[in-house]
């Protein structure tokens, strides 16, 4: 008796869960019934903040979330820039001035009229109320000459204009924002007002997740798709072969494994690189000796072969990547040469000890290395180089503490000059040469991935004149002679560039690809409007 | 019951206690956060696609971080404003609101599941205590107990949602899908199913050995034999017999697991995507959100105090034993 009611019970029990699994299983198929075509991105970390220039985060997927709902003047696809919202645009070196042609009958979301006084009044708006995003430093003020030009003026000559102003700025219609006061805390339907492709419908904060609806009156051509959906997914590869996502961003080992399973694979070129943060205020790190020593001592293929299985390239130590259309092939390289980096710390006046370590004046060469998690293209990838680059130069004789932090963490002291070095890492090496000025000028004082370098003063008035150079052959070379300069004073030092890859689904129709530099001023993500238009 | 002056006195003093620890709590909720290294402005702007001038971080700095002290920070508590999110620039109350449903959902039910189920096969195990069965599960739970949940998680990932597809792999339910109600229902299950096993396998083993053991205990008193020499059915003297004085301990692990609601799920709410209490905290800190990391803080010190105040009066309902004690 007493048998008979346990055995009961756990059988009971038993056949419950199996009917629950069943039952569940089959109402699965059931909620796949057609919505309308939608597509669906999955992403790792699913929130991103409102979708407008105030209220989205200010890295990349952020930046992408606006780009469904508001335009730009100008715009990139596979090839190059093409005509946005506006139809063509020329430079008045004279008058240091931009004059864009704007297309007509552009409408707003809400049914008003686009105009050019939405431009100049966009142009005002960020300069009085700034968007980290587009810098308006060397921007005098815009006009609008009639309902279709603008000109927007410079106050000094201003080569990243096209890429920082002209492709990245969104315009907001001046009907809703003139009344707006603190952009940051606005959040009426308004807000969401733009010209793009899209109409932005939800965000929910919770489950990170958005949705948009096709804008059918779009004037580039109708949307692809009715829906366009955001998801969060921890597991890209699972979301993505169970038809959850339709684009995923995935890590270089799933692509085998994809591509069998009959996704479509796309890898970005070297726009990110991972890169040491020296810390050249103090000694003996003030020394470019001393940073060549380091340069010498690290191996760029052991990092990629060792933490990355192979999935990467090495970098060139003069910053701007090995794609981009300014690198200068005769950029001082530093050869990975225990010997010589001995050599080197030996003539700086450090001696090996008992243990085989560095010292100087019986002083020990010890040097504290900040490791964390580091974003990149939105997901959170966990740091294994920390551990290659202290053996590696433990070999050389240069004692190292490896602390591994949280990323917020890291970066506090990095930006304080509270550490010694510092693996951290960037993009945007394939978009406009701007980013050697962000990522090495000193001005850059509230930045933790920037050099913010000011002991070279060479160095400081190549990158003041390089974005000043309106000539694009003159600004090469400028740009060329940066990069020597760079790679000679070693203020960071640039390690390698991890691939970057994207997986998708074709059934769907819709065929992603990496805009060549990025979208707007370089974002590394392939969720380009153009995509999605018919 | 009669209470006397020295109930009275008790319960004001107990009163008292709560308070003064409440406002403690308080405190801590302000202060903590505070000790995390970097701020709003850096920990958003780091890697970011834009590097920031001098300037232009002081700008930010001055809009995002309004020191206020603890005073200002008491008051607003008093009058409900919880303050407002940096990172969503909304209301701190509609994140909070927003998640929590979803952490009572994921936490209530497996709590609940795992408590029933623990309770009966531990009572039934302790009752055929020396056989194999009891033997087995013994070793099975003690083993499965062992197992965290950081790992049970992804093994189920990888079976059920990548290999066989039966569940989803992430979310609480499908994002927009415009389901009628009942199909909505059934879809929250559906991505309920995995959240929800990886937290019953990894509570339900200590419910059951907690059961047990405290069951054979009890069922050694002569009380038990008592019952039994009444010639009661099993059942009874296994449930309102014997039962009945081993549920103590397992309502104490029942309201703990409660009472760390919003840290206890954090590690399966990551795996499988799930929104909650756990998801806003863990994204609050990352991003120095000190307005939201300061409410959920304060809410799961609260939760904590709270839900030991009720323990005692559940003990005087299960346990007559502390209602008359003095």
């Amino acid at each position: 008796m007493k048998k008979n009611i346990f055995s009961f019970n756990l059988k009971w029990i038993f056949i419950l869960l199996l009917i629950s699994v069943f039952a569940v299983g089959e109402t699965s198929s059931l909620l796949a019934q057609d919505r309308g075509k939608e597509i669906r991105i999955g992403d790792g970390k699913g929130d991103w903040g409102y979708p407008n220039p105030y209220r989205h985060y200010p890295r990349g997927p952020g930046y992408v979330r606006m780009s469904w709902v508001f335009d730009t003047l100008i715009w990139k696809d596979k090839d190059g820039y093409i005509p946005a919202l506006a139809r063509s645009w020329r430079y008045d070196p004279d008058s240091m001035s931009f004059v864009f042609e704007l297309r007509e009958g552009v409408q707003w979301h809400d049914g008003k009229p686009f105009s050019a006084d939405d431009v100049a009044f966009t142009v005002d708006y960020f300069i009085k109320h700034p968007y980290a995003w587009v810098p308006m430093g060397a921007v005098a003020g815009a006009k609008a000459d009639g309902p279709n030009r603008v000109t927007i003026t410079l106050k000094k000559p201003y080569a990243p204009f096209l890429s920082y102003v002209g492709g990245t700025m969104p315009i907001l219609p001046k009907h809703i924002w003139e009344n707006v006061d603190d952009p940051k805390r606005y959040s009426d339907p308004g807000a969401f007002i733009g010209t793009g492709p899209f109409t932005f419908i939800d965000f929910n904060k919770a489950k990170g997740t958005y949705l948009y609806e096709a804008n059918e009156a779009y004037y580039l051509g109708q949307p692809k798709v009715d829906r366009l959906i955001y998801i969060k997914t921890g597991k890209p590869m699972m979301a993505l072969l169970s038809g959850k996502a339709d684009l995923v961003n995935i890590r270089p080992d799933m692509a085998k494994i994809l591509g069998k399973k009959g996704m479509t694979v796309i890898e970005n070129q070297r726009g990110w690189n991972k890169k040491i943060m020296i810390n050249h205020k103090k000694p003996p790190f003030n020394d470019k000796r001393f940073r060549k020593a380091l340069a010498h001592a690290i191996n760029q293929q052991e990092i990629i072969a060792k933490a990355h299985r192979g999935f990467g390239s090495p970098a060139s130590f003069g910053l701007l990547s090995l794609d981009h259309e300014f690198y200068n092939p005769n950029t001082p390289t530093y050869a990975h040469d225990p010997a010589k980096a001995r050599e080197i710390l030996e003539s700086l006046g450090f001696q090996r000890n008992g243990q085989g370590f560095y010292e100087k004046d019986g002083r020990p060469l010890d040097v504290e290395l900040l490791a964390s998690n580091i974003t990149v293209a939105g997901e959170s990838v966990s740091d294994r180089d920390g551990e290659v680059i202290k053996r590696e130069l433990e070999k050389t004789g240069i004692r190292v503490h490896l602390i591994n932090m949280e990323q917020a963490s890291t970066d506090t002291r990095i930006r304080n000059w509270d550490f010694d070095l510092a693996i951290s890492g960037h993009g945007g090496l394939l978009g406009d040469a701007r980013i050697l000025n962000m990522m090495i000028s000193p001005k850059m004082k509230g930045s933790v991935n920037s050099a913010r370098y000011g002991a070279n003063k060479e160095l400081l008035a190549l990158l003041n004149a390089q974005v000043a150079e309106m000539d694009p052959e003159k600004r090469k070379r400028l740009v060329w002679k940066i990069q020597e300069v760079y790679a000679d004073e070693l203020p960071a030092i640039s390690l390698y560039y991890p691939a970057s890859m994207s997986a998708y689904n074709h059934e769907k129709g819709v065929h992603w690809y990496y805009t060549k530099g990025g979208l707007a001023l370089g974002v590394p993500i392939p969720q380009n409007k153009t995509t999605l238009i018919k | 019951m009669v209470s006397g002056p020295h109930q009275t006195a008790g319960m004001l003093s107990q009163v008292i206690t709560f308070f003064l620890a409440a406002l403690t709590m308080v405190y801590l909720s302000y202060a903590l956060p505070r000790f995390l290294p970097g701020d709003f402005v850096t920990a958003t702007y780091a890697g970011a696609n834009v590097t920031l001038t001098a300037d232009q971080e002081a700008g930010l700095r001055a809009y995002f971080t309004q020191d206020e002290g603890f005073g200002d920070y008491l008051l607003r508590l008093a009058t409900l404003d919880w303050g407002y999110s940096y990172a969503f620039l909304t209301p701190v109350s509609d994140l909070f609101l927003g998640a929590l449903p979803w952490t009572l959902l994921l936490l209530g039910a497996a709590n609940l599941i795992s408590m029933s189920i623990g309770f009966v096969t531990g009572v039934e195990a302790a009752w055929r205590h020396g056989s194999l069965t009891e033997k087995g599960l013994v070793g099975g739970m003690t083993v499965l107990e062992g197992i965290p949940e950081i790992c049970t998680g992804v093994i189920l990932l990888i079976v059920f949602a990548l290999n066989l597809q039966w569940f989803p792999a992430a979310g609480a339910e499908t994002a927009y899908s415009d389901l009628g109600f009942f199909s909505r229902l059934i879809d929250i299950a559906h991505h309920l199913t995995l959240p929800l096993a990886t937290l019953v396998l990894a509570y339900f083993p200590g419910n059951f050995l907690l059961t047990r053991n405290s069951m054979m205990m009890v069922i050694k008193a002569h009380y038990i034999e008592t019952a039994r020499a009444k010639g009661l059915p099993p059942r009874r003297i296994r449930y309102a017999h014997a039962a009945r004085n081993a549920l103590q301990p397992i309502v104490t692990r029942f309201g703990l697991r409660l009472a760390f609601m919003i840290t206890g799920a954090l590690v399966v709410e990551r795996i499988n995507s799930y929104p909650g209490l756990g998801t806003l905290l863990f994204n609050a800190i990352q991003a120095r959100d000190l307005p939201v990391i300061q409410t959920v803080v304060l809410f799961s010190s609260l939760i904590v105090l709270v839900v030991i105040l009720g323990m005692e009066g559940v003990y005087r309902i299960i346990d007559p034993r502390i209602r008359h004690a003095r």
